[in-house]
């Protein structure tokens, strides 16, 4: 019962990660309908430019947090400006922006792999506390609490945005048609420029936390995430920032606990298993109702 | 680059190309998917195993590749083929990544971590120019019958193909089956050339660079993927010494440039009757067409507002 609850800590505070990434990444992909695959690089930009910043520039590891993530988004804005937005000039449709995010993929990964060496490295270990903090017999490493609360701030903060402030509104009203989002005074292109800049941030933060909890800055980091973010979004259902991030923290546990009670080798199978079963059953995702029907 | 380097450069070509028509088969009925890449690691790994215990002979070995590919095929269209394409591309990836999983966790078929030893009986020349000729004859007397064109009508817009009496859900059940036995052939004929496959020879980046190549080469067409594949083994290659480790740079700028600015690809049998018919007639005639092609694959609605 002890290993459990353990497990169960630790599954929450890895699915925390995941279930951020996703929040970023459903962004992405329900609001401008971009299956964004270049989005795990924009979190392993996050890692490696904080990590230079700390390493070679000595600077505290939390400003060097803050500028990861703005270096993420700004990364965001960039694969915008350059590939997306002359598709979506052209109503390229479906296919194209897919084939344009795989080759912004190849590009910023093989420049990480050159940028991060074979290599893999860490953050000084005095970044955050270690000292692990313990309740009731139970282990939790402040690494791990940082991502909790990040999670909770950035969901709230997000949901709270896209339902209750006038850029939510405009990001819902793009989503749907740019064309008549911009009759009615929405400024369309800055809208969609934000909503980069946002996702692409949240990835960063999303790389900063799992390179700090790993213990571990490689490039390879985007490439693990990119893939339980995708499956936390199709499970939880397209549209819905919170079942994104639910089904993250699920997938945490899920690894976590087939892990330790069926086979670590298979862990990853089971989790893209159980991603493949949702698909063919219930393709809409399991809060697939609130899917907007668009006319 | 020495002759025996060009030599091998252009069999691994060849072996894209068949991938590239894997993908093509599938993308050409609108499903766009990088399950061949998971049919060609089954296939060549089930050949390996079959091979070493068997001696299995190298014709018996093709037609499993075949055989198996479009029982997988058929499978994952019956599974998947209902949802939507991003869901559809997403979970064709997945399963190439599942597939990673099970070869290093099946070691006593896969060899696990270490891969395996393949016999190299198909990677020939001969067998490779013989596979890709029959597989580029039946493309091409695909390509003019009624599936050939049902297809065309699928992927330009399902609904209206609908209304013609065509089953989107069935073309894309056949394109998918070619696909698999297309991408069975090719993961056995890789495995050949190879001799040696381990867990990361059928993996993201061969999915990737064959599609790519289809890309780049043309979607429209079944030559498209065949040059597309010729054109992007090769040019790494030849960008390998002034580039170093950042020839793969090139291939992503590339991938970005081409769907934007020629999203149709090297072959593209509509522009080339666009010169044509300029040629023919040099005053020009009335012969440029007026208004929007209706094999342009652009919705005359945005996409946002059309899906």
């Amino acid at each position: 019962m002890h290993l459990l609850m353990q497990q169960l800590l630790n599954g929450i505070a890895l699915g925390s990660i995941y279930a951020l990434f996703a929040v970023g990444f459903s962004l992405i992909l329900a609001k401008m309908g971009i299956l964004n695959v270049a989005h795990g690089t924009f979190a392993t930009w996050g890692a490696l430019s904080s990590y230079w910043l700390v390493f070679e520039h000595g600077l505290s590891f939390w400003l060097a947090l803050v500028l990861g993530v703005v270096f993420a988004g700004g990364l965001g804005v960039a694969a915008d400006l350059i590939a997306f937005e002359p598709l979506r000039k052209r109503n390229a449709g479906v296919f194209a922006p897919i084939i344009a995010s795989i080759g912004i993929w190849i590009v910023l990964l093989t420049l990480a792999e050159a940028f991060s060496g074979p290599s893999a490295t860490s953050y000084p270990t005095d970044s955050v506390p270690t000292e692990p903090i313990r309740f009731a017999g139970l282990l939790l490493l402040p690494a791990q609490v940082i991502s909790v609360i990040a999670l909770v701030a950035i969901v709230t903060a997000v949901h709270l945005l896209l339902t209750r402030s006038r850029f939510g509104a405009a990001v819902r009203a793009v989503s749907v048609d740019p064309r008549s989002a911009t009759i009615v005074g929405v400024n369309a292109r800055r809208t969609l420029i934000a909503v980069a800049f946002l996702a692409a941030a949240i990835a960063g933060l999303a790389g900063i936390l799992a390179a700090l909890s790993d213990n571990n800055v490689s490039f390879g980091i985007g490439e693990a995430l990119l893939l339980k973010g995708f499956a936390a979004v199709v499970v939880g259902g397209y549209g819905d920032i919170r079942g994104a991030a639910l089904l993250g923290v699920a997938i945490g546990v899920l690894e976590v606990m087939s892990a330790q009670y069926i086979s670590s080798g298979f862990r990853d199978a089971i989790t893209f298993g159980v991603l493949l079963v949702v698909l063919v059953v219930r393709p809409q995702g399991i809060f697939g109702e609130r899917q907007l029907v668009r006319a | 680059m020495s002759t025996t380097a060009w030599m091998i450069t252009l069999q691994f070509a060849g072996v894209n190309a068949l991938f590239a028509l894997a993908i093509y088969a599938s993308l050409w009925t609108g499903v766009l998917s990088l399950a061949p890449v998971f049919f060609g690691a089954v296939s060549a790994f089930t050949f390996g195993y079959v091979a070493g215990t068997l001696g299995l002979s190298p014709f018996l070995g093709l037609l499993l590749g075949a055989a198996l590919g479009a029982v997988l095929g058929a499978l994952t269209a019956g599974l998947l083929v209902r949802l939507d394409s991003h869901y559809l591309a997403m979970a064709t990836i997945a399963m190439v990544l599942i597939g990673r999983v099970l070869i290093l966790n099946l070691p006593e078929y896969t060899g696990g971590a270490t891969g395996t030893l393949v016999p190299g009986d198909l990677g020939t020349w001969a067998w490779l120019i013989g596979t890709l000729v029959v597989a580029g004859y039946v493309m091409a007397r695909l390509a003019g019958s009624r599936f050939g064109l049902a297809a065309d009508a699928v992927r330009e817009d399902p609904a209206v193909a609908e209304t013609l009496a065509i089953s989107p859900r069935r073309i894309q059940f056949v394109g998918m089956i070619i696909s698999g036995a297309l991408g069975g052939v090719a993961g056995i004929l890789q495995s050949s050339f190879l001799q040696y496959i381990g867990p990361d020879t059928f993996y993201t980046h061969l999915g990737f660079v064959t599609l790519a190549a289809v890309v780049l080469g043309g979607a429209f067409h079944w030559l498209g993927p065949i040059i597309g594949a010729i054109v992007f083994t090769i040019l790494p290659e030849l960008l390998r010494e002034p580039m170093g480790e950042y020839d793969r740079v090139v291939t992503g700028v590339l991938l970005v440039l081409i769907i934007i600015y020629m999203p149709r690809g090297l072959v593209d049998v509509r522009r080339l009757r666009l010169v044509r018919s300029r040629w023919w007639r040099p005053k020009g005639g009335g012969s440029e067409p007026d208004g929007p092609d209706p094999r342009d694959p652009r919705p005359a609605v945005p996409a946002e507002v059309a899906s």
